[in-house]
């Protein structure tokens, strides 16, 4: 089926993604983060003993189901492409401050799309962050940035991720990974659930090209619309579910949804994101996508993410969300501590380092 | 809205690539515009230039010039 030859398809595209994000939320997901990239990374990150956050130890089969669903749409459809060798060790930095920058806002992409549709009025802020990083790195795309081009390679490069992700899957499923008991990471929805809904979710993603950064990108640069119809469908599907479940409260300061009011860390941890993303190709989702349908530079930039997840969480780069507190109910901001405003400010200029170093060369 | 017709897609090995080409082609005066890689085509994200089928020759004498190699030429209606 080609899911991208209408603008009603591909808006049907992002209808099934945000139905399969509503299920998840309904049936256990922790409450406005149906579906994030970055935290289920970073909890995945924690079962693998990557970092000791005891809240956010996790496997989520959700990712691990995207990577899956991307390989096997991909191979079905003869798209599946074993490539490698544009810059691996620079992308494997983009993942780091992917997951970084994330972890300082409380949500990739996709979650603050997600947090949006709950009227999570922080996340409307960091979109501000969000879409000044792709115009950075439209500009720096347009000042001649390239990270050289990437080359066909041994079939097995491109499965090497997947069968990981399978074998980690495998290893929860026999618990013998690390699982929270409290926090974050001890709320899911069933297992077989979490992983039909990546699965799902990645063959469609996989369709339809889904990329939150690739769709500003594509308005910036192109004035195409396309891909940011898929966003809107997923978008208005979580709207109708927040509002018919009573989720949908448009505040700042709202406990117990995983989100913090400091605007301005919110703006820059989104611009970080966003700026990485466009250097590195796509989004955190777009880069399982890719990894999944045989790209090993993407499969590199997973890796940096979950390299990223760890040291956000052993070096307290991490924000806190504002939470009611247990014995008196009194409401306690989320904050992001010192170490992860000053990890932003590196991550920030680590992007520009990158994006103005790295330069095409003629015929190569 | 624009009319479909068929028209002459070039997809590059780099997003870099793309941008080149456009510069190029302004330069030149070549008709044509930078598009999304159309899905028919690939399953990557990256940009493609598209420009009427007859510039097929200028757009080869171009490329060469400007030492861009294109990773394929498809003709689609867009």
């Amino acid at each position: 089926m080609n899911l991208s030859d209408s603008k009603k398809k591909l808006a049907l595209a992002g209808i099934v993604c945000g139905l399969v994000a509503a299920c998840l939320a309904y049936f256990g997901n922790p409450a406005n983060m149906a579906f994030c990239i970055a935290c289920f990374i970073r909890d995945t990150a924690g079962a693998l003993g990557f970092h000791s956050a005891e809240n956010v130890q996790y496997v989520r089969p959700e990712v691990i189901g995207l990577v899956l669903g991307a390989f096997l749409a991909s191979v079905v459809t003869k798209e599946y492409r074993s490539t490698a060798g544009s810059s691996p060790m620079v992308r494997f930095v983009l993942g780091m401050i992917l997951v970084i920058g994330s972890l300082v806002f409380l949500g990739c992409p996709l979650r603050m799309i997600i947090r949006m549709s709950a009227g999570d009025l922080n996340a409307w802020v960091a979109l501000i962050g969000f879409v000044l990083g792709v115009g950075t790195g439209v500009f720096a795309l347009k000042k001649g940035f390239s990270l050289g081009r990437a080359h066909t390679a041994n079939r097995m490069n491109g499965i090497v991720l997947p069968i990981l992700l399978a074998g980690v899957l495998v290893l929860a499923m026999a618990a013998l990974l690390k699982s929270s008991e409290s926090g974050p990471g001890s709320m899911h929805a069933p297992v077989l659930m979490s992983l039909a809904g990546g699965l799902i979710f990645g063959a469609f993603a996989q369709k339809a090209r889904m990329c939150f950064a690739g769709s500003i990108r594509d308005v910036v640069l192109m004035k195409n619309f396309d891909l940011l119809t898929v966003i809107g469908g997923l978008f208005v599907v979580m709207l109708v579910f927040n509002i018919a479940t009573g989720k949908f409260i448009p505040a700042f300061d709202t406990p117990g949804v995983i989100a913090h009011s400091e605007h301005l860390w919110n703006i820059l941890g989104m611009y970080s994101v966003g700026f990485a993303a466009v250097l590195a190709g796509g989004c955190p989702l777009r880069q399982l996508i890719l990894a999944g349908q045989g790209s090993s530079d993407s499969a590199v930039t997973v890796i940096g993410m979950f390299a990223g997840a760890g040291l956000a969480h052993n070096l307290g780069l991490a924000a806190s969300g504002t939470a009611a507190d247990a014995a008196t109910g009194e409401i306690v901001a989320g904050s992001v501590p010192l170490n992860g405003k000053i990890a932003v400010i590196i991550c920030i200029a680590v992007c520009f380092v990158i994006a103005f170093l790295n330069k095409r060369t003629e015929g190569k | 809205m624009r009319k479909k017709e068929l028209k002459l897609v070039v997809t590059f090995h780099t997003t870099a690539d793309a941008m080149a080409m456009e510069k190029a082609c302004r330069e030149q005066a070549v008709p044509g515009r930078l598009i999304p890689v159309p899905r028919s085509v690939s399953a990557g994200c990256g940009l493609a230039w598209c420009a009427p089928l007859e510039e097929r020759a200028r757009l080869s004498e171009m490329m060469q010039k400007i030492h861009i190699g294109e990773e394929g030429l498809f003709e689609c209606v867009l």
